[in-house]
Formats: C-alpha cells, sequence, structure tokens
C-alpha cells in the first residue's frame, strides 16, 4: 500500500489535539490575547425541544450541539469547512481510494471509564449500516463494503466504489462513535443516555426544561474542556429567549432569528456573529413534465427571482445572493458563480421562446415550516410575476407536505443545510442516484465526472472537474437557488470562543471558556 | 335527581371517551405520514423511514396498535410519547398541572371580579355604570385571544418597556413571584373574555329576578333592599350563573390551547399543538381523553350544583 | 328592524355591520394598492400619507390587505354558520317531528358531540382536514351543527303543542304540509337569532384557526393569518398586528350586537330588562 494523505488546504494532518475552533474565531482576535480561564458553567438558550440524544438519527438544531459535546467521531469537520482528526489521530488511504485506515489515539476512554477501541468503531459503523437500525449517516456511507479492527487502535474501511472524500463522511454529525455495549442494549436507551467520548458528561437530562453536561476530565485534548459544565436551556418562546439572555441569565443564544438580529447585535455587552454559510433555500422544478422540461423555462424563472429583494425581505440582508448553484463558495473546489440580474424583460422573453407568449401559470407548493419556505414562496411570486409567471401558492401542514409533495411534486420550496463537500452536496440532491434526487434532471455526464471526482486523489484533477460539474449545473439550471442563509448565533462578552461551523452541526465547545470577571 | 341518574351520566361519558379515542385513533392512521416520517423528516430514505417505523411500532397491523393502546391504557399505562423519548403519563401529567394552574388562576380571579360587576350592573341598570360594564363585556366577547393576548404584549412586553415577561414559564416551587409574573399575561387574556362573559350573564339573569313577582312582593312586604338582594335575588341568580361558569369550562379548555402557545406556556394546549404537528398519536391520545373528561365531569358536576341551588330543575 | 334601531345596542350593532359588510363587498375595488405588492423600500412603517394604516413586513400596504381580507372573512364566518344551522337545522327538525325512538337516538349522539369543548373539537376536525379556508370552514359548520340541533329541535316542540298545529292535525293535513307550513316558519325566530350571533363565534374560530396556521394560508389576507404572520414583527412595527386584530373584534362585535338586539326585538318578554 502506498501510503498517501489526502492533502487538504489549510491541514496539517496527524496533528493531534488541535483548536478546530480556534483557527477563525470571529471573537478569536480576544481569544489569543488572553489565557483562557478555567471554570464555570456555560448556558445556552435555544427554542427548539431536545427530544432525543439518540445521535444515530437525531436532528434538531438543539440536539447538534448536545451530540457534539457528549460525543466523538473519527474525524470532525473544522471552521474551515475541512475534514479534521478526531478520535482517530491521522489516518491513510490508499491511491485508487477504495481502502482507508483510521489510527486511532491511545488510551480513548468512554465516560463510563471502559476504553474506547477499534471493536466499538467497528460496532458503530455496522449499525449504523444495518438497515434494520434508523441511521441519519447511511446515506453518506453506503459506499463501505467491509469495516474490519485490524488491531486495537487501527480501523480499515473497505470500499465498494472509489470514495475520496470518506473523511469528510466519518465525520458526519450522526456518525459518532458508540459503545458496544450501548450497541447491545436495546437502541431506544440511546434516546435518553449518553455513553460517549466527547468533552462533556451528560448530567440531567429534562426535554421540557434543561440538559446539564459536565467536564469530562479524561478528554482526549489536554486541559480541555476549560468549562466545567454546560446547561442548555429550553426557552419555550423566542421573545422569552432573547429577554434572558440580553439580561445576562444565559451565556449564548443558539441561534438569532433574522427579524431580532439587528436588535440583539446593537445591545450592550453582546457579541453577534454571522457566519457565512452554505444552508440554503432552492426550488424545484421537476424536469420529466410540461414545462420545466424546457430550460428555457427554468432560466425565464431564474432571470424573474430578484435575488436581492429575497435576501433583503426575507433573511433581513443576513445572507448573500446565491446564482442557482448548489455549491456554496466556502466549499473547496467551488468556482465563482456569475451573478444572474434581475431581468423580468428577459424572462418574458425567455418564456415566449419557449411557447408561453402571454405567461406561464403554475402551482408553488410550501410546507409550512419552517417559514422560509412560504416567505420564499411569497417573496418569489412577486418577483416572479413582472416576469411573466402567475404563481399560486399552496402552503400545506408539513407532515402532508413530507407525505405527498416532497419527492413527488412538481414545483415546491426545498431547503437544505449545508454539505460539506461539493460530491455531497450533489449527491444529496443532484445525481440520478442522489438520496433526495426530485428534479428527474438526470443527466449521465454529469454523474459520471461526479463518480470520476470522488475516485481521484490528485487535487488539481479534481479541481478541474469539480469546475466542469459546475458549469454543467449553471448550464442547465436544475434548480433555481435564490441565497445562502447565514447562520446566526450570539455570545456575552464574557463568554470566549464560543461559534459555529458553516456548516453549523460543529460547535467545539471544549474552546470555550468564560471570564465573568 | 339520584344515583342512578349520576351513573348513568358517567355511563354516557365513558361511552363518548371510547368513541373519541377510536375516532382520533381512526383518523390519524388514514392521514398521509406519520410520526416516524415526522422524525425522520427531510433526512428519511425509504429504509430508514422502514425502519424507524418498525422501531416505533408503527408497521404493525392498525387493530393490534389500537388493542395495545386500550390494553395499556386500562393498565394505567399510557405508554411512551413517540416524539419525546419520554412516558406519556410524565408528559401530559406535567403539561396539565401548568394548564390546570393557569386555568384556576384565571378562573377564580374571574369569578371573584365577574359576579361582583355583574350584580352593579343590575343594580344600577341605566347608569354610566351598566353601559361601562356593558361595553366592556361586549368588547370582551367579541376579542378573540390572540388578539387580546397580542394587544396585551405590545402594551405589556414590548422590549423597550417590558413590565412583564413576553412568555414563558417559571416552576411555581422554583420562584413563585417569577410564576406569577408569567402568569399574568396568559390569565388575564383568558380572564377578560370570561369576565366579559360571566358578567354579562349575570346582569341578565339578576335583572330579570329583581323584576320577578317575588322580589316585587318581597319589596312589597318592606323587606330591606339589601336583605332583598342578598338573601333572594343573588341565591336566585346564582345557579344560572354556576351553569354558565361550567360552559365557560369548555370555553377554557379551548382557549388555553391559543393562550400557551402564544405566551409559550408549557400546558396541554401547547403540547397538543406539538403532538399534531409530529403526529405523536399516545400524546394527542391522552390529552384529548384529558380534556374531554375534564369537560365532561365539569358539566356533570354544574348539573348537580344547579339542581342543589334551584330544586325546581328536575332530571328525567 | 326599527325595534332593533331603537336599542342603542342594535344601533351601534347595526353601523358596525353596515361598515363591515360596505368593506367586505367594496374594499377590493377601493383599496389603494394591491394588497399583495411589495414597498421593499417601506417595510414596517406606521401609518403615513402614502400607506394610511402602516406597512407590514415584506412592506404591503396594510389599508389595501384590510379591505382585500373583508370578504373573506365574512364570508367565512356567514358560510361557516350557515353550513351548521342548516345541517343542525335538518337534524333538530327531524328529531322534534319524528319523536321516539328516532329522537331519543339523535339526541344521544348530538350529547356525545357536545361533549367535546368546542375549540378542541374544531382544532382536531381542521387538523385531520389538512388545514385551508374551506376545511376550517367545515369544521367550524360540523362543531356548530350538534348545539343548532338542539335549538331547533326544542323549538319545534314548543311550536308542536301550540293551537295552530293541533288544528292542522285536526284537520287531517299531511305531515309534510305541517310541518313546511305550521312548524317550520313558527320555529324560524330562535334560529335566526342564535345564527346571526353564531356569526361572529364563526368569525373569531375562523381568524384563530388562520393564526394557528390551520385556516387561511398564505398569502391570503384573511385576518388572523395577518395577525400570525406578523407576530414576529409586532413590536417593531405594532399597527401590523393591531390592525387586522383589531378590525376582527370589531366585526365579531358588530354581529354580536345585532343578533342580540334582534334576539330582544323577537322575544318582547326580554325587552323590559
Amino acid at each position: 500500500m502506498t501510503e498517501f494523505m489526502l492533502k487538504r488546504r489549510h491541514v496539517l494532518m496527524g496533528m493531534t489535539a488541535t483548536t478546530l475552533g480556534g483557527l477563525a474565531l470571529p471573537g478569536g482576535l480576544r481569544a489569543q490575547d488572553a489565557t483562557p480561564k478555567r471554570g464555570g458553567t456555560l448556558r445556552i438558550s435555544h427554542t427548539t425541544r431536545i427530544a432525543t440524544l439518540n445521535v444515530l438519527n437525531l436532528s434538531g438544531p438543539a440536539e447538534y450541539p448536545v451530540v457534539d459535546m457528549l460525543y466523538s467521531g473519527l474525524t470532525r469537520i473544522g471552521l474551515d469547512s475541512m475534514a479534521h482528526p478526531d478520535l482517530a489521530e491521522r489516518w491513510e488511504a490508499t491511491p485508487d481510494a477504495t481502502e482507508f485506515t483510521f489510527f486511532l489515539r491511545e488510551g480513548l476512554t468512554f465516560h463510563d471509564g471502559s476504553p474506547c477501541t477499534a471493536e466499538d468503531v467497528v460496532a458503530t459503523y455496522e449499525a449504523i449500516l444495518n438497515p434494520d437500525v434508523p441511521a441519519a449517516a447511511r446515506s453518506v456511507l453506503s459506499m463501505i463494503d467491509k469495516i474490519e479492527a485490524v488491531d486495537p487502535l487501527t480501523v480499515r474501511f473497505h470500499l465498494s466504489t472509489p470514495f475520496a472524500d470518506l473523511p469528510f463522511s466519518t465525520a458526519h454529525a450522526n456518525a459518532r462513535i458508540l459503545s458496544r455495549a450501548a450497541l447491545a442494549a436495546p437502541l431506544t436507551e440511546l434516546d435518553t443516555k449518553a455513553n460517549g467520548t466527547g468533552p462533556f458528561k451528560l448530567e440531567t437530562y429534562d426535554s421540557a426544561r434543561i440538559l446539564r453536561m459536565v467536564r469530562n476530565d479524561n478528554y482526549y485534548q489536554p486541559d480541555k474542556p476549560y468549562l466545567d459544565a454546560v446547561e442548555m436551556l429550553l426557552f419555550p418562546d423566542l421573545a422569552a429567549e432573547s429577554a434572558n439572555f440580553l439580561s445576562g441569565a444565559t451565556d449564548v443564544m443558539l441561534t438569532v432569528q433574522q427579524a431580532e438580529y439587528a436588535r440583539i447585535a446593537a445591545a450592550a455587552g453582546i457579541e453577534a456573529q454571522r457566519v457565512a454559510s452554505g444552508r440554503y433555500v432552492c426550488v424545484v422544478m421537476r424536469q420529466d413534465q410540461k414545462p420545466w422540461d424546457d430550460v428555457r423555462v427554468r432560466k425565464a424563472l431564474a432571470l424573474a427571482t430578484d435575488r436581492d429583494l429575497l435576501v433583503e425581505v426575507i433573511l433581513e440582508g443576513l445572507g448573500r445572493p446565491a446564482y442557482d448553484s448548489l455549491v456554496a463558495p466556502e466549499l473547496e473546489y467551488a468556482t465563482e458563480k456569475p451573478v444572474i440580474p434581475y431581468d423580468p424583460d428577459g424572462a418574458r422573453k425567455l418564456l415566449a421562446e419557449a411557447g408561453y407568449p402571454d405567461g406561464l401559470k403554475v402551482e408553488l407548493v410550501a410546507s409550512d415550516r419552517p417559514a422560509i419556505r412560504v416567505q420564499t414562496a411569497i417573496a418569489l411570486q412577486q418577483s416572479a410575476a413582472a416576469g411573466g409567471f402567475d404563481i399560486n401558492i399552496v402552503t400545506m401542514p408539513h407532515d402532508t407536505y413530507l407525505a405527498e409533495v416532497w419527492m413527488k411534486g412538481a414545483f415546491y420550496i426545498g431547503y437544505w443545510g449545508m454539505q460539506p463537500t461539493i460530491d455531497s452536496t450533489y449527491k444529496l440532491l443532484l445525481t440520478s442516484d442522489g438520496s433526495y434526487q426530485d428534479t428527474e434532471w438526470k443527466n449521465a455526464e454529469f454523474d459520471s465526472l461526479i463518480a470520476e471526482g470522488s475516485a481521484t486523489t490528485d487535487p488539481a484533477k479534481r479541481a478541474e472537474i469539480y469546475a466542469r460539474v459546475q458549469e454543467m449545473e449553471l448550464a442547465d439550471t436544475p434548480y433555481v437557488v435564490p441565497f445562502f442563509e447565514d447562520v446566526l448565533t450570539a455570545n456575552s462578552d464574557k463568554t470566549f470562543g464560543w461559534t459555529v461551523a458553516p456548516i453549523s452541526r460543529y460547535y467545539y465547545t471544549e474552546d470555550v471558556w468564560l471570564d465573568r470577571g | 335527581m339520584t344515583l342512578a341518574y349520576v351513573l348513568r351520566r358517567l355511563g354516557a361519558i365513558i361511552v363518548v371517551l371510547a368513541i373519541v379515542t377510536i375516532a382520533v385513533f381512526g383518523i390519524t392512521v388514514v392521514l398521509p405520514g406519520n410520526a416516524a416520517v415526522m422524525i425522520l423528516g427531510e433526512h428519511a430514505t425509504p429504509e430508514s423511514l422502514a425502519a424507524m417505523e418498525r422501531q416505533l411500532g408503527l408497521n404493525q397491523p392498525v387493530l393490534t396498535q389500537y388493542l395495545n393502546w386500550v390494553g395499556g391504557v386500562l393498565h394505567g399505562d399510557f405508554g411512551m410519547s413517540l416524539r419525546l423519548s419520554l412516558p406519556v403519563s410524565q408528559v401530559v401529567g406535567e403539561a396539565f398541572r401548568n394548564s390546570l394552574s393557569l386555568a384556576l388562576l384565571a378562573l377564580v380571579t374571574v369569578t371573584a371580579v365577574a359576579i361582583p360587576l355583574g350584580v352593579i350592573a343590575a343594580l344600577r341598570r341605566g347608569t354610566i355604570w351598566d353601559l361601562m360594564i356593558g361595553l366592556f363585556s361586549y368588547v370582551g366577547t367579541a376579542m378573540p385571544e390572540f388578539v387580546t393576548a397580542t394587544l396585551l404584549l405590545i402594551i405589556f412586553a414590548s422590549p423597550e418597556w417590558p413590565v412583564l415577561p413576553a412568555g414563558g414559564f417559571v416552576p411555581p416551587g422554583e420562584d413563585l413571584v417569577g410564576y406569577l409574573r408569567h402568569a399574568i399575561l396568559p390569565a388575564a387574556t383568558l380572564g377578560l373574555i370570561l369576565m366579559a362573559h360571566i358578567s354579562r350573564q349575570v346582569r341578565s339573569e339578576m335583572s330579570e329576578v329583581l323584576s320577578s313577582d317575588f322580589i316585587r312582593a318581597a319589596r312589597l312586604k318592606g323587606i330591606r333592599e339589601r336583605r332583598v338582594i342578598w338573601r333572594h335575588a343573588l341565591p336566585n341568580s346564582l345557579a344560572p350563573a354556576v351553569a354558565v361558569i361550567s360552559l365557560d369550562i369548555g370555553y377554557l379548555l379551548g382557549g388555553i390551547i391559543v393562550v400557551e402557545e402564544i405566551f409559550a406556556w408549557p400546558g396541554l394546549g401547547r403540547l397538543l399543538i406539538y403532538a399534531l404537528q409530529n403526529r405523536d398519536l399516545p400524546v394527542i391520545q391522552a390529552v384529548t381523553l384529558l380534556l374531554a373528561v375534564v369537560y365532561a365531569l365539569s358539566n356533570l358536576v354544574a348539573d348537580l350544583v344547579i339542581a342543589w341551588l334551584d330544586p325546581r330543575v328536575h332530571h328525567a | 328592524m326599527r325595534e332593533i334601531l331603537r336599542n342603542p345596542a342594535g344601533l351601534v350593532g347595526s353601523v358596525l355591520l353596515v361598515i363591515v359588510l360596505a368593506a367586505a363587498v367594496l374594499g377590493p375595488f377601493v383599496a389603494p394598492y394591491d394588497p399583495q405588492q411589495f414597498h421593499a423600500a417601506s417595510r414596517l412603517q406606521g401609518p403615513s400619507a402614502a400607506f394610511w394604516l402602516g406597512t407590514d413586513q415584506y412592506g404591503r400596504d396594510l389599508l389595501s390587505r384590510l379591505l382585500n381580507g373583508a370578504p373573506a372573512t365574512v364570508l367565512f364566518g356567514l358560510g361557516a354558520t350557515a353550513l351548521g344551522v342548516g345541517a343542525g337545522s335538518i337534524i333538530g327538525v327531524v328529531a322534534g317531528v319524528a319523536g321516539g325512538r328516532v329522537d331519543s337516538v339523535i339526541m344521544r349522539v348530538l350529547d356525545g358531540l357536545l361533549a367535546m369543548p368546542e375549540l378542541l373539537f374544531t382544532l382536531l376536525i381542521v387538523t385531520f382536514l389538512g388545514g385551508g379556508t374551506s376545511q376550517a370552514m367545515l369544521a367550524v359548520a360540523v362543531t356548530f351543527t350538534p348545539g343548532m340541533a338542539r335549538i331547533a329541535r326544542s323549538a319545534v316542540l314548543s311550536v308542536r303543542t301550540r293551537d295552530y298545529v293541533q288544528a292542522a292535525i285536526a284537520r287531517g293535513e299531511s305531515r309534510a304540509w305541517i310541518v313546511g307550513r305550521e312548524v317550520l316558519p313558527n320555529a324560524l325566530g330562535p334560529i335566526i337569532v342564535e345564527a346571526t350571533i353564531r356569526v361572529s363565534f364563526a368569525i373569531m374560530i375562523g381568524a384563530t384557526l388562520g393564526f394557528l396556521g390551520l385556516g387561511a394560508q398564505p398569502p391570503s389576507t384573511e385576518w388572523g393569518l395577518m395577525v400570525a404572520e406578523a407576530r414576529q414583527f409586532m413590536f417593531r412595527n405594532p399597527w401590523c398586528v393591531a390592525v387586522p386584530g383589531v378590525a376582527i373584534a370589531v366585526t365579531a362585535m358588530g354581529f354580536n350586537l345585532f343578533g342580540d338586539a334582534l334576539r330582544d326585538a323577537f322575544d318582547p318578554r326580554r325587552r323590559r330588562i
């Protein structure tokens, strides 16, 4: 086996105990100036329930930070949106990217004191790949053919198809390492119990009010975490949450609403953070039927979308216009996308060419949750009217939407979080075998380029391939993507090192410290 | 009015409850989507969905699911919440306590204020007092809870001048003052409408009694006015007031859904909406049952009280 | 009608109703702007010369939205009530006229339905129907039906023993004739009075459902939905919740006052009070 390491920008491979969060902190300057203080309880407020702690399938906005504190994965995504070592201190891959070997740190233990070894990693991945277990990470790990424990500290993955981005997949928020014992017990126990390897240990969990975690003295990063404890406080209401945060009753407001951001950012003693992210709304146009099978109609809608208006009205300016590519500028190999101007006359012209000289009447479905979908539909209706689109909005409850429209409807509003790589972004929605392929755009050349990209380990070659697929996406406009939404969070000025990765779901709470002075 | 009557009413209540559970169950099962769909959301794949359904027991035949549930309930076990990984009895019990404390707070305050208001309006008929109380009651009954609540929020809870918290909850055991501060606006919202309703009823009943023959007779006999009102008029208008209050418990059970949602009060109403949105059937069932039981029992108690206050009422 | 206008409450109610009905009929034609049009430069503003009642979070003119929402809101109240009253009256009249076993079975079922708190009942029905204006209307109608059936039945029962009905029976008139010509017209009074008051409830419940996201759906200009959509912004511009909120209250109050006055006019005994 030729030794080879996946070269990444900004990453020193095999470097242990890197402060992931310290790389690009908004409050980083301050954090570097001062020496971290030990002790204290960090109080984080949130408004969505922590309904479960089951790391295999949870997906709640307040559940992600909790599992990020309780558990660790083989790898973890950093603020630079790259894969970094976590429980694995380094990894190797064969040049054809079909075999990966991860080397675990020595002396890892779970919170109950039992050692964390290669056997636990194998058991975890086998559970994730078991079709009888509901596991959210399976779709990004399905290329794993076999996984073996070479020795207590070495795990080897054999892949059925080449996949150079495996270290990104192993960083999936739902692919954290569980103990063999926990996996042998009934899996429903994972809902309320947690025996992980993360920087904090679960102390109390009351899904109606509070979740409290305390310092894990045996965390693999020496001297970390700085905090004695972290409390996740559920506020049933946004107004109550912000009032408590502004009065100093909590230290961190996990998520700030766009409508409130300006007020909170202006408050004394508060640091509000805007993290540019690749979270996007997309307009789904099903292309195996009229009218969306015609690229001119899709391009017409793209021209009739006033992206600046949408960013202003829906996001209160807290986001960036996107130009119909799912690929966020933060991702490795992302290309610069040309601006698509708001051009209703051009849209009308294209519609006329496509055979709709009198405009086009369409029905746009939007789920009622989260509200951003309906807001986008309303703004799009207004913006596109000038371009000849007569959009009738159908709003429906989320359960009906999931059961009847999602993956089936002809024209509806999608909403997705940022993915860690170009490969995972496209495999989510655009490749013919994409997990949630809902446009029937299906392009064989695109598919084979994506496959080639993930089988190639040469960065220059990958850059070339990914530039080509992004070009293809822009040429065909399979989705209208009007904007990328920023991730918004806030902390008191006595809290240091708090931040969120652009991809969200990763929080680096082990680097946070308090100085209530 | 006999024991047999009470037993027959209780029997009818049980039949109604059984029908309610079947209806809620049947319809929830027929609807597209289920709790597994909601838990996995847009991360679902056909196989993970199937696995989740197996884990939640949603893959069993509908009848089996229902009978399992009924069997559990008959043994006092309401099962596990599908969404919250907690026993239903715990989730619902806690919410019930919070709702009850809010409803009682509203009801007691309202009764203490509304009955005197109604009496004053009836006694001072045609005066400015009567007019103002009347106006208040008309405005009060015409405002849906969400409008009252929103207006109260703008006045008392704006970020610039927050007199009271805009929402949320503090357990009374932890901080009684905090609890009351959080309870004032939701209780006031529920109270305003009840107050308007009850005071209007008391006024109209009282007016009717005051102009009745036997009060006129009492006055003619030279009994002092104060005594006429307190010993004769008021007791006779109380039975209808009790009837109204019992009807208002039905209103209260509905109103509390909206008020809890707006003020983020962690009670039954908010829980019901959460459970409906997440298709958490065991929780929906338990909350619906509980609300229906409370309503039916309060109706029964009210009928008994009315019969006791007013022996003229006979039950066939 | 003169009876109603002489009563001060009736007068106020009539005036409010005229205003609301005028808005419902003419509103969409006199609205100064397209109710859906964005004015991105003037978001969340208070009243001004350009926007008499201010603007919402998209910069849409609140007055225009209010006027456009009037027909939807009023029609919802009238429609739901008409459906509920219609169904309820038919059931009640059948029960009252048929009597005997049919009557007692119908009454048992009605008692059962009445054992659910009203808003909870509506909420469950509309959740299961899937939300939307017509579903909400149907849900409110279903909720109204048992109560209306009881009122209709008791009205029929009280008419049935009257002399003119007894006379018709003695004359050997057919049952249909008696119901159609004697019973129904005389039982109609209480039904109409109840229906008028119910309209205000229907409007309030409809708006509440809209507020909870279970009734009218965006971008509808239904008033309850307007409050719900603007709630997040209520502290930045109180007008965008206050305007539709007050409009709902005024409309409900109009029907309420008018209904009360109507009842007094029908029932002379109560007028003294």
